[in-house]
């Protein structure tokens, strides 16, 4: 039963992240591409191609050679909507950067407890960025805010963030609860590698 | 209590969090959060600036040069050119005494100049050269810690992620500090390697050599590690060069390392899914930290504690290089139990404001880049120093036969080096900043 509920979590979990590196991998790409372009409408706006080449030079720009427009709004939007997804992969693993030395010592019991009560902070924290970035997507929504070149509205940047962030925030609650049941019971349920610095 | 005594309070408090094992982010958002209500009075400023505080961190587009950098780490790791660059480097100084050590570190600095991350160098360096140091007759002690010393070089030498973090704290610029961290950087690996000359002479019983490789061999090795070389040159240089932003550069050096693994047939949908999954962690784990530093950050700046603690320094009146001493001892202290980015995030935004109100006799620029690499160093020494040292556990965990003391041991010969090399570079800026227009 336990089983099937940690695999449900952890493949959405994972989804989620492999969600977010294909999306980081668009990013890549299409920076990459604007790189070309904006190198490619540099030298057809040259002197010698304006000179010698004129009209391949002036028919290559009309057909949209350049750079990507608005590029660095879909990077900024892609990349909010990339690490929203990835949040939930490093709960669930376990890989959120913590100092170990100095509850080494501890007995199994008591690392329980603490571990409960930081998870169930965790997870509380997890709901209240969701709840707040719902909260700022309305207000988005009420000023009719737009981006700045491509024009179209805030809100759905917050939106799509916003998918994420809830998943993320259940899957806070989830491991909160994992680890009460923990401390309850005094058993090992989920065993995390810890984080990579 | 004043603002400023809760400011001062807050610090200590969120130690104690960060000690009990509370994630790092976690507990700077949970101090920043609590502090905000107490200073005001009411959780309302708290919330209002939480509503586009989370997105707008993550929207940064500086910051895009994070994950970028790690998914063009995770790739090299993939694309097999840590084999090339070690099998290259030991063609030509293998036969040497301490000669095999010597090729990892060089190749270590190698890898570290297409990859941002000290774990993902050190651990992908160890998995080529640690069965080959073995092989070799090297003591499982200086086979570890060598390994452990080399992957720091993977953040020293640009691109660096925590270099990043800390261009983006002090707002200063990305490809000066990168040009900055360059000399530094090969300064590190020649230490690293005069270290490894001077052990296996103290210990003549602990390290073997290789046979001497022909002359015509060792080119045909080097010319195999060309591809490394071009995405480098392609990324510092490109933004050096201003042909492209660093966050561009980034995601250059990432199709690159990508490129290069799809013909190696290093990249597959497995290994393309891990590496995925890799950089959703890591990425996940540095930006909760900036985003909880954020939040802790805006509180302390309410509270005035940077601009009054850093007034108070000045006012003692006391040399700012002994000034600048104490910060990198508290680094060294700070490193033995937490991880360098972590410690950049606590305590940048308290030590800059200090170490630009004090008088260098540089330029503000010239201090802030100074004080960078330095920064950078002694944090990246804390991935070496016992007992919280996380390249020594990486690379000891590869390695059952050796206990964590013999790499202990061991690595204090590489911190002691490191020592050095903080001190000249204290004594003698110019090494840091005579690349610098």
């Amino acid at each position: 039963m336990f089983k099937t509920i940690h695999a449900f979590f952890y493949r959405i979990a994972w989804w989620m992240a492999v969600v977010g590196g294909a999306l980081l991998t668009l990013l890549v790409l299409m920076l990459c591409l604007s790189i070309l372009g904006r190198t490619a409408s540099t030298i057809l706006h040259s002197d010698w191609m304006q000179s010698n080449m004129a009209g391949l030079a002036n028919w290559l720009i009309g057909i949209g050679v350049g750079p990507i427009f608005g590029d660095y709004e879909f990077l900024t939007a892609g990349l909010a909507i990339s690490i929203f997804c990835f949040i939930g992969w490093c709960q669930i693993t376990g890989g959120h950067a913590t100092v170990d030395v100095f509850t080494a010592g501890l007995s199994d019991r008591k690392r329980r407890w603490l571990q409960m009560v930081i998870e169930i902070i965790f997870a509380l924290a997890l709901v209240l960025i969701a709840v707040q970035l719902y909260e700022g997507m309305s207000t988005y929504i009420r000023r009719r805010s737009t981006t700045f070149l491509l024009q179209y509205p805030m809100w759905w940047n917050y939106l799509l963030a916003l998918i994420p962030a809830v998943i993320t925030a259940a899957i806070g609650v989830y491991m909160a609860a994992v680890r009460t049941v923990e401390a309850l019971t005094d058993r090992a349920l989920v065993v995390t590698e810890g984080a990579e610095h | 209590m004043t603002n400023l005594e809760i400011g001062i309070v807050s610090f200590p408090a969120l130690l104690l969090l960060i000690f009990l094992r509370m994630p790092i982010g976690l507990a700077m958002f949970l101090t920043g959060y609590v502090g905000y209500w107490v200073v005001t009075g009411s959780p309302n400023m708290a919330m209002a600036r939480l509503k586009s505080a989370a997105y707008s961190t993550f929207a940064s587009e500086s910051l895009a040069v994070v994950p970028m950098f790690l998914l063009m780490g995770y790739f090299a790791t993939i694309g097999g050119m840590s084999r090339s660059l070690f099998k290259a480097a030991e063609a030509f100084v293998g036969h040497r005494r301490g000669g095999v050590g010597i090729a990892a570190v060089a190749s270590c600095a190698g890898f570290g100049a297409i990859c941002g991350s000290s774990l993902a160098t050190a651990a992908t360096m160890g998995r080529v050269a640690l069965p080959e140091l073995k092989q070799f007759g090297y003591g499982g002690g200086l086979s570890t810690a060598l390994l452990a010393a080399g992957g720091t070089l993977g953040i020293l030498i640009p691109p660096s992620v925590v270099l990043v973090i800390y261009a983006i704290l002090a707002e200063q610029n990305i490809a000066k500090l990168f040009l900055a961290a360059f000399a530094p950087g090969v300064l590190a690996a020649i230490g690293y390697m005069i270290v490894i000359s001077i052990y296996v002479r103290l210990y003549p019983d602990r390290a073997g050599t290789a046979e001497r490789v022909p002359w015509g061999e060792r080119m045909r090795l080097l010319l195999g590690i060309w591809p490394v070389l071009l995405v480098f040159l392609a990324v510092v240089g490109g933004i050096y060069g201003g042909i492209f932003t660093p966050t561009e550069g980034s995601a250059v050096g990432a199709l690159g390392t990508g490129l290069i693994a799809l013909f190696n047939r290093g990249l597959n949908r497995k290994t393309m899914l891990e590496s995925f999954t890799s950089t959703a962690r890591s990425t996940a784990m540095i930006f909760f930290i900036v985003f909880g530093a954020g939040f802790y950050n805006s509180f302390l700046a309410l509270t005035q504690v940077p601009q009054t603690l850093s007034a108070w320094v000045v006012n003692l009146g006391l040399s700012p290089v002994a000034v600048l001493v104490v910060i990198l001892v508290i680094y060294l202290l700070l490193g033995c139990v937490m991880d360098s980015l972590s410690m950049i995030l606590l305590t940048v935004p308290i030590f800059f404001p200090m170490m630009m109100a004090l008088d260098f006799g540089m330029s503000s620029e010239h201090v802030a880049i100074w004080f960078g690499i330095l920064v950078l160093i002694v944090v990246e020494t804390g991935l070496i120093t016992p007992p919280v040292g996380m390249n020594l556990f990486i690379i000891n965990a590869m390695d059952r036969s050796t206990p964590m003391t013999e790499t202990y041991k061991a690595v204090s010969f590489f911190v002691l080096s490191d020592m050095i090399r903080v001190g000249i570079l204290v004594a003698f800026p110019a090494i840091t900043l005579f690349l610098i227009p």
